[in-house]
């Protein structure tokens, strides 16, 4: 393997790995805020990625108007999903089983529903931008740069978001202490809705950059979701950034991995790195020991 | 005519699933009046201003304050009516900076625009709080913490302040601060009603006082009455 071969697959690594932060940072937002486990994250992937299809492939739309709009879409989707699901069983009795097993049942049901509402042939969407751009040696097609650009913008304003904003103060002292929260005037309800809508949003946008790459079809969200998984342990259940440096750091070791090994090692490789980080540092990388 | 007291409560019953832990519970604060609920660990003292709070469901009985039902109002819009509360063990946002800590309690919309001169009215009466406005709270002692719990519950700028066992876990020495704070808030005219173990601890404070047994109200009256009440020597001594 040569030194180049070598950068591209860092590189390919980082790029890949900024949409798995894309994923592991909705799972941990939902489950910092509301210590829910969202089995059902992947079905928000990929409803997202049918939604970016119809509007740019069937109805023709432009990928700057079909992309917003589908990420919105997700939004409006992931809050009415919490508001008719999760927020029915929330701080009742056993409810952190109880919603454990409403998010399995509700990734079932979703990838059926999108069985039946678009078949079940593999989609694809047309390359946004095209052209390869060169850097010495290593050569990097324009839309994967444009990939890792669109996630670590998303990444950066949600980091504006949650340290700067007025919703975002509401977030993270929901998820510190919502007693605390509702005392001082934060309605915990309508902040756990809006996070499910940011996460639905977040795992649509990683959705439409992969789906020039990887097809979209009713259980493409299974494997996202597995990746957030092995995310959110690496940084620490529950931490925004600790799902970033997972997410990126996940990328790299598949990407390396696999060229040292072969492709049919992909998945080894991750959840070997799971499976060391919970016998290592069960908090996670960047997670903070419990006392 | 007396002018009618500032918060009323009326025959509340509080139950946890359906253990009941309080019976038929009333209680009174004037206007600017610091008042304080008395009784053993598990008489239900806390459930008392929890459930004034909405913080726990109440099955029966009303709350009233300034004359308007609040007894289904739910708890984030609590401050909006001019009720704060100091949670029990301070329950500060430990992540999060002393000034972030202060500043979310002006988050209601209805204290929102007063952000400012709250900051200000709240950390002249904590100068030590702006000294240390980037601290994260989860690392300053307890007497601190509980300092910057009071400043948060300030910044609503309540008629009434909550206080869920302030001097819990606190240093002797701590807990004469706090005293002095409590006062301190008094005198800018909050109405205090809090919650306490000890009763000549609490009428350090106060001037009128409730006693619970076992979830129902045995016993009200001013210190010098409940000091030398025969019921409080019964609960308290079993005697």
């Amino acid at each position: 393997m040569t030194i180049y071969l070598f950068i591209e697959q860092i590189i390919n690594g980082l790029i890949i790995g900024s949409t798995y932060a894309l994923i592991g940072s909705g799972i941990a937002l939902i489950y910092g805020t509301m210590r829910v486990l969202n089995l059902a994250h992947g079905e928000f992937y990929m409803l997202g990625g049918y939604f970016v299809f119809y509007l740019a492939v069937t109805m023709g739309l432009a990928p700057w108007i079909a992309i917003p709009t589908a990420v919105f879409g997700a939004f409006l989707l992931g809050m009415a999903i919490q508001r008719t699901t999760i927020h029915f069983l929330f701080g009742r009795e056993g409810w952190m089983f109880s919603t454990i097993a409403a998010t399995l049942g509700l990734s079932i049901f979703l990838q059926n529903a999108a069985l039946l509402l678009f078949g079940e042939q593999f989609q694809t969407v047309p390359y946004y931008v095209s052209g390869v751009v060169e850097l010495g040696q290593v050569r990097i097609p324009a839309q994967r740069i444009l990939i890792f650009a669109v996630s670590m913008a998303t990444i950066g304003v949600m980091t504006y978001v949650l340290k700067y904003t007025r919703l975002g103060w509401a977030i993270r002292a929901t998820s510190q202490d919502r007693d605390a929260a509702a005392v001082v005037g934060i309605p915990a309800e309508r902040i756990y809705m809006i996070t499910f809508g940011i996460a639905a949003a977040l795992g649509a946008i990683a959705a439409a950059m992969l789906a020039p790459i990887y097809s979209i079809n009713p259980w493409s969200g299974l494997p996202i979701l597995l990746k957030g998984f092995v995310v959110v342990i690496l940084g620490g259940l529950g931490s925004f950034p600790g799902a970033i440096a997972g997410g990126l750091i996940l990328g790299v070791v598949e990407a390396v991995g696999v060229q040292v090994t072969s492709s049919e090692w992909r998945d080894v490789i991750s959840f070997g790195l799971m499976i060391a980080v919970i016998w290592w540092r069960p908090w996670g990388l960047f997670g903070q020991k419990p006392s | 005519m007396p002018e009618a007291p500032m918060l009323q409560v009326e025959n509340l019953d509080v139950f946890y699933g359906s253990y009941q832990v309080l019976w038929d519970v009333s209680l009174d604060v004037t206007n600017g009046e610091v008042v304080a609920v008395l009784g053993p660990n598990g008489s239900g003292k806390s459930t008392v201003l929890k459930a004034i709070m909405g913080l726990v469901p109440i099955r029966a009985g009303r709350v009233i304050f300034e004359g308007s039902d609040l007894t289904r109002v739910p708890t984030h819009e609590m401050v909006a009516h001019g009720i704060s509360m100091v949670l029990e063990r301070r329950r500060l946002f430990t992540n999060m900076t002393v000034r972030e800590n202060i500043l979310l309690g002006a988050y209601h919309k209805s204290v929102a625009s007063q952000t400012k001169d709250r900051l200000e009215w709240v950390e002249s009466l904590f100068p030590i709080l702006a000294e240390r406005r980037d601290q994260i709270a989860g690392k300053m002692s307890g007497g601190e913490q509980q300092m910057v719990a009071i400043a948060r519950s300030l910044m609503s700028k309540p008629r009434l302040l909550l206080m869920d066992e302030p001097y819990l876990g606190l240093a002797p020495k701590i807990v004469d601060q706090i005293v002095q704070i409590i006062r301190k808030i008094n005198g800018e005219g909050i109405a205090v009603l809090f919650n306490e173990q000890n009763v000549k601890l609490s009428f350090g404070v106060s001037n009128q006082g409730y006693l619970l047994e076992g979830g129902r109200m045995v016993l009200s009256g001013t210190g010098d009455e409940m000091m030398n009440s025969d019921v409080v020597r019964r609960v308290y001594l079993g005697v």
